[in-house]
């Protein structure tokens, strides 16, 4: 029996697969078995667990500055603790959920879409999402001891920089994980320009950001030396050493996977394919490759010419990406599904904030530092990373949890997110042409339009907050329901997906795949047309 | 007869039953994921290296633009340089007995193997010592001003690569008292090599930048 043959199948339980084990490879059951896992999948739904609790807080956390921001007389913050939260807000929303949450996602599906039966290092995988688990904690520790910048804590402060090495260091090791998977435990046959795009994108994405981390933690290193000897934080200058690595032009890079999870998902659900696989290639490697930023932490950078020119040319890729996917659109039939709908707000959301980058870096307009830094951050990485994740959980949650995830629920998170993000952000953008109100100096106009703008968009950080906790409600539901159920897995092919990882049950048995994968003979290994092909082939060497 | 004619060979009957024997099978594919693997922690602490010099480069040029000495003249005049070319000296000296022990693997050479090792980590843990030395001679406060904080967080992330490398090097040294490795099987022994030579690199390229740049061999 070959994948393409598996793949029509259905999972008859949540354990498919193990019964072959023996009980010295099985791993140990309960919460002994979570804490000791070397499984990519379990890793990966830890991953997946954790960055969507961590979403929660972020979330209430920029509906808190929300409040403070529209004068209402509800007030709670003070200004040294609103810049506190205003900046655990972004690190948590950044480095908490969306890399993580990409990281989970890498983690679980990439060795499925390469066919391979495990990760590469996998205790190295494991390692790291302890290791971001705990340094996840320990930031949100420092920040409730008064750490952080502007915090008036030494001891908490240190940690606050100690815990954020901690969470890097992290991330490049579940990177070496994930990239040496991608690049050595491919199946046969699949080269580089066969791999699924989402792998792709995680190669780029993964590998650039694997080249950037180190220099975040090169910053954090001599910011601790600094402040653990002084007990100087240095001010908003030494806050700017670690936030550009979520600012123009690294939010790009950071959006990379979500152009990736789009051009995954777009082709499969309007039932087409892309014209050239290379060409969606090429649209993620050009945002990758503009968005990298490790050349941009110091302050003077935002003056360069490359600086304007990288912010600039960054629309092209959004606009390329938009154009690709288009296409396969209007070559495929458009249905209304949940994740559909997720992917391609998502590729709207990431144009508009290419846009509003490539405005930010004009240097006469004096936009750094104003609203208008903040809705550009919360198009892409808001609006786009955090759209094109859901629409990845809604796409994959067969696979990853055997769970199908509700179409209302999936449409009202669309909706929520979508137009809760446009609110969020828009209003910021003329906030930031005519006024000077410095966010996280807590200060704020309170002339009348900018009053209403601060209205409007803490109005539209609550819609995306609902939007978060519709994503969690039915998340949590549908695993419930499924417990309740006797643990029935999902179909294991409920879209007609064209990769690898939709050749195994639902979700994959230990080692992910029964037999042995097929060679692979293109980028759709799945798709209809291939199986045919492989068919034709197969009758015409048996004739002969 | 070679390995791939082997492979080709059509199968053979075996002369006391008659039985049709195949071929062995050809050998999998080479994966070379500790190498791969190696290579990309290379290439993040490549990165590390780059963004602690960015920031020691860039501490510097705003020091002497405000006309301020680069080092402080009390640290250059008890700068140990001799004590510092013989550390980073010894560094490049173990990177060669580094290569010395994945050369006795090929030549299976064990015993060669196992005192190339040892050396290698005596020669790690000199580095550190003189290293250790240094600072103690240079009397330096971190955070008393620019030159000392990005010196020291050069040096410290520096001496946390050289430690991870040891624990790397302790690990192929005890699998190999136990009997791992052979010269087909030397990956992990390679890219812990590899490894090591990164780090000598790294504090090669530190040492030009800081010490013989400011206070010569």
């Amino acid at each position: 029996m070959t994948t393409a043959e598996t793949a029509s199948e259905t999972s008859s339980s949540v354990g498919a697969g193990t019964e072959h084990e023996t009980d010295a490879s099985r791993p140990p059951a309960g919460l002994a078995g979570w804490f000791t896992t070397e499984d990519h999948k379990r890793i990966g739904r830890l991953y997946l667990g954790t960055a969507l609790a961590f979403l929660v807080v972020g979330g209430v956390l920029g509906a808190v500055l929300g409040v403070e921001r529209i004068n209402s007389g509800l007030q709670v913050l003070t200004d040294d603790t609103f810049g506190q939260v205003y900046t655990l807000h972004g690190e948590v929303a950044v480095l908490l959920f969306l890399v993580p949450f990409f990281l989970g996602l890498a983690t679980y599906l990439v060795p499925l879409q390469v066919g391979s039966p495990d990760i590469a290092f996998p205790r190295g995988s494991a390692t790291a999402y302890w290791a971001y688990l705990v340094g996840g904690a320990t930031l949100l520790a420092a920040y409730v001891a008064n750490g952080g910048p502007g915090g008036g804590s030494q001891v908490g402060t240190d940690l606050y920089l100690l815990s954020l090495a901690l969470v890097t260091v992290a991330f490049c090791v579940a990177l070496v994980s994930i990239l040496t998977t991608i690049l050595t435990l491919r199946a046969p046959g699949m080269t580089l320009a066969r791999t699924p795009l989402f792998t792709w994108s995680v190669l780029v994405g993964g590998g650039l950001t694997l080249l950037a981390s180190p220099v975040l933690l090169a910053q954090l290193v001599e910011l601790f030396i600094h402040h653990h000897f002084t007990g100087d934080f240095g001010g908003q200058e030494s806050y700017a050493r670690i936030s550009w690595f979520w600012a123009v032009p690294q939010v790009y890079l950071l959006a990379v996977p979500a152009a990736g999870i789009a051009a995954e998902i777009v082709p499969v659900l309007t039932g087409s394919r892309l014209r050239d696989h290379r060409s969606g290639m090429a649209v993620i490697a050009a945002l990758g490759i503009l968005g990298f930023g490790a050349w941009s932490p110091p302050a003077a950078a935002s003056a360069d010419f490359l600086y304007v020119v990288v912010g600039l040319a960054a629309v092209l890729p959004a606009l390329a990406l938009v154009g690709v996917l288009g296409d396969t659109v209007r070559r495929g039939r458009f249905v209304r599904k949940a994740p559909l709908l997720l992917a391609l707000g998502a590729v709207v959301h990431l144009v508009l904030g290419a846009l509003a980058g490539a405005v930010q870096v004009v240097p006469g307009l004096q936009l750094r530092g104003t609203a208008w830094e903040a809705a550009q951050i919360h198009y892409t990485l808001y609006g786009a990373a955090t759209l094109a994740a859901f629409a990845a959980l809604w796409y994959w949650a067969p696979k990853i949890w055997g769970i199908d995830l509700g179409e209302v629920a999936g449409t009202a998170a669309f909706a929520l997110t979508f137009w809760g993000a446009i609110l969020l952000a828009a209003p910021d953008l003329v906030t930031g042409l005519v006024s000077e109100q410095r966010l996280q100096a807590g200060q704020f106009d309170d002339t009348g339009l900018v009053t209403v703008l601060n209205g409007a968009s803490a109005v539209g950080g609550a819609l995306a907050v609902l939007g978060v906790l519709v994503v969690v409600a039915e998340l949590l539901r549908r695993a419930r329901g499924r417990s309740a159920a006797g643990a029935a897995g999902a179909a294991a092919n409920p879209w007609g997906g064209h990769t690898l990882e939709w050749a195994t049950t639902s979700p994959p048995p230990s080692g992910n795949f029964a037999e042995p994968v097929a060679p692979v003979t293109s980028a759709t290994p799945l798709a209809a047309e291939d199986a045919e092909d492989a068919e034709t082939a197969d009758r015409e060497e048996v004739k002969r | 007869m070679t390995a791939t004619a082997t492979a080709t060979e059509a199968p053979t009957p075996t002369p006391d039953t008659g039985a049709v024997a195949l071929p062995p099978a050809p050998e999998p594919r080479r994966r070379n994921v500790m190498l791969v693997g190696t290579l990309l922690v290379i290439a993040a602490g490549t990165m590390l290296t780059g963004g602690l010099l960015a920031a020691y480069f860039s501490a510097r040029e705003i020091t002497q633009a405000a006309g301020e000495a680069w080092p402080a003249e009390e640290i250059l005049m008890v700068m140990p340089n001799a004590t510092l070319f013989v550390a980073y000296l010894t560094l490049l000296m173990s990177s060669v007995t580094a290569q010395w022990a994945v050369s006795a693997l090929s030549a299976r050479d064990r015993r060669t193997m196992y005192v190339a090792v040892g050396l290698t980590l005596v020669l790690g843990l000199a580095f550190v010592n003189a290293l250790s030395f240094s600072w103690a001679q240079l009397g330096m406060v971190a955070g008393a001003d620019p030159f000392s904080t990005t010196v020291y967080a050069l040096t410290v992330s520096h001496l946390l690569v050289v430690v991870a490398a040891h624990v790397a090097l302790l690990v192929v040294g005890f699998r190999a008292l136990g009997g791992q490795f052979s010269p087909r099987n030397r990956e992990m022994v390679v890219s812990v090599a590899a490894f090591w030579h990164f780090t000598v690199a790294m504090g090669l390229v530190i040492w030009f930048s800081v010490w013989f740049l400011e206070g010569g061999p």
